[in-house]
């Protein structure tokens, strides 16, 4: 007969409690192994202070006991980690669903003539997103990095998108500037690009909304 | 019999009172909600960015009568615990942001003042009386909540150092 544990999805169960074996072990353990330890009797000789061949104690255990605790910590981070990844996808199956997800990022290139204070996200003319960025995550995105600005759920159709990217621009002037793109959400995820770069030529910046089909 | 439950009752009551006052005034420990808001000059703030770090956040409006001295105070405490690690943000409340600038500019201060126009953050912090002064711990915790003491209670430069020194236990 199968367990009820087994048959849940992904396993999240089990995997738990793998995770949390080790400490339930040693929790276990601990008093167990205390209490299956001799007692001292009266008349037994007192342990001596220097080394003696006949002395209990092996530094060789004790150093092999601890790196097995210590590959035991790692492995239990490592499950935790793995589980948590896990507990991210579910939700995110759970929360958008790949039939009605629109999924919306930010990247930016250089960024010499355009510093990035927040962006504005519009969809069928309905606020969804108002973002303040912080100079580390501008910085962040100065070195590559991609935000996932947006996550939604939009039936399949067509759908406009706007966005109001507002900042400081070339001569540290204000600089408020838009870019909207007509899309069609199909039984896919849908997901979207706003690139931010340079225009060496022009010496302004450059707005752009890629469509990722 | 009678006197036996008289005895009883008192006695409880007494317990309920020590009970009562034991404990601790105003000290809520919850997870402080994380923000984003602009600063009145400079770059905008994220609370979240100043995990690991004391932070003290205090909210102001220039029609308070005591924000001001208890700015000055801040900014005294800000000037000496600074190099430590300590973290201090002005929250304006104000609606109108031009008069927050102004009334950040009478009353200049070294550390961020914040604009709060839309009156979110105050709300997820449950502001309700000006100026509120929160202590948040460096795990991101509100350890002291300060409402309505003088600006410059004696009590702020122990809290202080009680974050700065990690005297509270994580959660």
């Amino acid at each position: 007969m199968k367990s009820q544990a087994m048959q849940f999805p992904m396993n999240i169960p089990n995997r738990l409690l793998r995770a949390l074996w080790p400490l339930l072990l040693v929790a276990a353990g601990g008093p167990v192994l205390a209490a299956d330890a001799p007692a001292p009797s009266a008349n037994a000789p007192a342990p001596s202070a220097a080394g003696t061949p006949d002395a209990p104690a092996a530094p060789g255990d004790a150093a092999g006991s601890t790196r097995s605790l210590d590959e035991q910590i790692q492995g239990l981070k490592k499950d935790v980690v793995d589980l948590n990844k896990d507990l991210f996808v579910l939700e995110e199956e759970l929360l958008f669903p790949a039939n009605t997800q629109v999924a919306v990022f930010v990247s930016m290139d250089v960024g010499d003539f355009f510093a990035l204070n927040s962006i504005t996200l519009k969809i069928d003319n309905r606020d969804v997103s108002n973002y303040l960025y912080t100079p580390r995550e501008v910085s962040a995105l100065l070195k590559g990095g991609v935000q996932r600005l947006y996550v939604g759920n939009l039936k399949a159709g067509p759908h406009e998108l706007v966005a109001f990217f507002n900042g400081k621009g070339p001569h540290e002037r204000d600089y408020r500037r838009a870019a909207n793109v007509r899309f069609e959400k199909g039984v896919g995820a849908k997901y979207l690009e706003l690139k931010i770069t340079d225009h060496q030529r022009a010496q302004q910046p450059e707005f752009e909304i890629k469509d990722w089909d | 019999m009678p006197l036996a439950l008289i005895a009883v009752n008192f006695l409880g009551g007494i317990a309920w009172i020590d009970a009562v006052a034991a404990a601790p005034a105003d000290v809520p420990s919850q997870p402080a909600p994380d923000f984003v808001l602009p600063a009145a000059v400079g770059s905008n703030v994220r609370l979240s960015e100043y995990r690991g770090q004391p932070v003290v956040l205090s909210f102001w409006s220039s029609r308070c009568g005591q924000c001001a001295s208890q700015l000055a105070a801040l900014e005294r405490y800000y000037a000496t615990y600074r190099s430590s690690g300590l973290v201090v943000l002005g929250v304006s409340v104000e609606d109108d942001p031009q008069r927050a600038l102004g009334y950040a500019r009478a009353h200049p201060a070294s550390f961020p003042m914040l604009l709060d126009q839309s009156k979110g953050v105050s709300r997820a912090f449950g502001i309700d009386r000006l100026p509120t002064t929160l202590l948040i711990d460096r795990s991101g915790v509100v350890r002291y909540r300060h409402g309505d003491d003088k600006p410059g209670d004696p009590s702020y430069v122990a809290q202080i150092r009680a974050l700065l020194d990690d005297r509270i236990g994580t959660p």
